[in-house]
């Protein structure tokens, strides 16, 4: 690994290098808690924050979007022409966490891997580049809901991003993780770092990995009583009990892959064919034409949400756990069954039963 | 057409309506070929049990299994008016363009079965999937051993292909049993759910070296299985092929994943023994 420092001041520029070639997205802060991604503007580029919390909306949205128009559909009197849109123009989000850069590496394994390709997502993520931010701060980058380290996510990626940033005092430890990363390392803003800042980047990342609370150090074991199908049933209808349907878990994920697909008619008599993200939290998505719904109850939908995500059937199937322990369900949720708090469930009832 | 546009799996391609014939109460079958002949001739490989994606544009797609066989010249479906898209397709008339894409899903694997006696089981509009398997079974009559079909509906008038069944119940070396639950007059046939035809005098079920495909109502479903089981039947060879709402029939969507599998990529045919072991109601 050639590591490369940049000083703080100048980490900024970093953006301005983007911007030569990519339509840029970074953080922002805004009231309170709440952060955002945002297209960079020459207007707003000032208010870009780096330490800041995570973002709630993640920026999965730009390689799989919540709407997506797919196709236009034009019936002429006696043609009917279907026009295909792809989006290619090239992307780079900057400041992108660990745990969302592992998120895209989860989404490319689903949408490009098996039988079928989906070309919408290759096309997209072909162009895209990620300047990954190493989160340093416990109380500002790292809330009480994140559990990336649980989920061998973070709090530094490990592959997957183009670019890896990381605040160690007075400068940014900066590394390469492809090959368009190491061209973009050789601009002159970019300086070689020392054995000194590569000792420091260590001793900072072992001390902030402690700084992560402990309740959520269950995966593997809970992995293990959701795959051999060991949860009580008694246990999913608690959980089910306190899910307000509300598909809040399921819009803020990183690793959520679900669509619809709708034909929207538009004013000049053309159709679009659109792709909308869609929840196995809501009582219709599995409900077929006629009205029989295979999955009715709310407990079987969320045994459903994350029998998908934690089962090791589905975790050899993708190559990794389509959860990546950014905490965000386990903020957005009014009834407190996100992902740690269903981990902490499902280990207690059954060491309970393993007890008894 | 550019490399892109051929890598779209979502992309429907032109169906042109041929003709549509009336089968039972709000069901019928629409005939139809692809505009594009190349198109034509990579559908026609597909094998029975498979499924396609049905697009009436400005309503929407849906999936719809594939009655015919691939040894059979035409194309079509068999569709129930049930929701807006099927009653939209229902509204169509010849020369009327649609979009079909597939064909997607496992299908029966015909091909391991050569050998075997099949037992064919359906009830009500489960016979459209299975008529793909029967036809191509007769079409390759030499590579089965028995053929034994076991059909039941509502009511006579709720039969499904009325000329299929006449003609498979006066082929020699096929034995077609029909039954309804309700008979109305004029209907000589048997009376009772699709499982009394089991025990009727003179139908001896094959269950040595057979494979059974069930397919219908959950509740014939339920009672079949229970009879098949009882008589013997290994759950690996009873198969069956499921249906779940679906918006991409490539393993993309999410919306008809059960257990541990998609219904579209790892279905929709199951044997009874993965059935059981995926969770969901059938």
């Amino acid at each position: 690994m050639k590591a490369r420092i940049i000083e703080s001041e100048n980490v900024m520029k970093i953006v301005d290098l983007l911007m030569e070639k990519y339509e840029v997205i970074a953080p922002f802060s805004g009231l309170g808690r709440d952060s955002f991604f945002e297209r960079v503007t020459d207007e707003n580029k000032h208010l870009i924050k780096l330490h800041i919390p995570n973002p709630y909306y993640p920026p999965k949205r730009f390689v799989f979007p919540h709407i997506e128009r797919m196709m236009r559909i034009r019936a002429g009197k006696d043609k009917i022409d279907i026009e295909p849109e792809y989006n290619v123009k090239p992307l780079a989000i900057f400041g992108i966490r660990s745990c969302d850069v592992a998120g895209i590496g989860h989404l490319d394994r689903f949408f490009l891997g098996g039988k079928y390709r989906d070309c919408y997502y290759e096309i997209r993520r072909k162009s895209l580049f990620l300047v990954n931010m190493v989160c340093s701060m416990p109380g500002v980058d790292i809330t009480d809901e994140c559990f990336c380290l649980c989920a061998d996510t973070g709090p530094a990626a490990r592959e997957l991003f183009d670019l890896q940033l990381m605040d160690i005092g007075d400068v940014y430890l900066v590394v390469a993780g492809s090959m368009a990363g190491e061209e973009f390392l050789r601009d002159p803003i970019f300086k070689k770092a020392t054995q000194e800042h590569v000792d420091r980047r260590r001793a900072i990342l072992s001390e902030v990995r402690k700084q992560f609370k402990d309740t959520t150090s269950w995966f593997s074991a809970t992995v293990r009583y959701v795959s051999q199908g060991a949860v009580l049933e008694k246990t999913w209808e608690e959980i089910g009990n306190r899910c307000l349907e509300c598909g809040g878990c399921t819009y803020v994920c990183p690793a959520c892959t679900c669509f619809t697909v709708s034909d929207r008619k538009s004013a000049n008599g053309e159709v679009e064919r659109v792709r909308i993200w869609d929840s196995c939290a809501l009582g219709g998505f599995t409900r077929m034409a006629g009205g029989f719904n295979p999955r009715k109850a709310v407990h079987d939908r969320r045994n459903r949400r994350f029998y998908r995500k934690l089962a090791h059937y589905f975790i050899q199937r993708e190559l990794s756990m389509a959860c990546v322990g950014c905490g965000r369900c386990a903020a957005v949720c009014h009834g407190d069954v996100g992902m740690p708090a269903v981990v902490e469930m499902i280990r207690r009832a059954t060491v309970q039963v393993e007890a008894k | 057409m550019n490399e892109k546009t051929e890598k779209n799996i979502y992309l429907p391609k032109i169906a042109i309506l041929d003709r549509v014939v009336d089968e039972i109460k709000d069901v019928r079958t629409f005939y139809w070929h692809f505009e594009d002949p190349a198109e034509q001739e990579k559908f026609k490989r597909f094998l029975p049990g498979q499924f396609a994606q049905i697009s009436i544009f400005g309503v929407g797609e849906f999936p719809a299994s594939l009655p015919p066989s691939p040894t059979e010249k035409e194309t079509f479906f068999t569709i129930r008016a049930v929701g807006t898209c099927t009653e939209a397709l229902h509204r169509m008339k010849p020369g009327e363009k649609f979009g079909v894409r597939g064909p997607y899903g496992n299908g029966f694997p015909m091909d391991k079965y050569e050998g075997k006696n099949l037992v064919f089981v359906a009830g009500g509009i489960g016979l459209i999937p299975l008529r793909s398997c029967i036809i191509y079974a007769i079409e390759n009559r030499d590579k089965y051993g028995k053929i034994q079909i076991f059909y039941g509906a509502r009511t006579p008038a709720e039969l499904m292909y009325r000329e299929n069944l006449s003609q498979w119940e006066k082929q020699a070396g096929i034995e077609c049993y029909l039954t309804v639950d309700r008979a109305t007059d004029g209907w000589q046939g048997n009376v009772g759910v699709v499982g009394s035809l089991f025990k009727k005098p003179g139908v001896k079920v094959s269950v040595e070296n057979t494979i059974a495909f069930v397919c219908g109502p959950p509740i014939m479903f339920r009672f079949v299985i229970k009879d098949l089981l009882e008589m013997g039947f290994s759950e690996d060879n009873i198969v069956s092929t499921l249906e779940r709402y679906m918006k991409c029939g490539v393993g993309k969507c999410g919306h008809c994943c059960i257990g541990s599998a998609y219904v579209c990529v790892d279905g929709p045919v199951f044997t009874y023994r993965q059935i059981k072991k995926l969770g969901e109601d059938i």
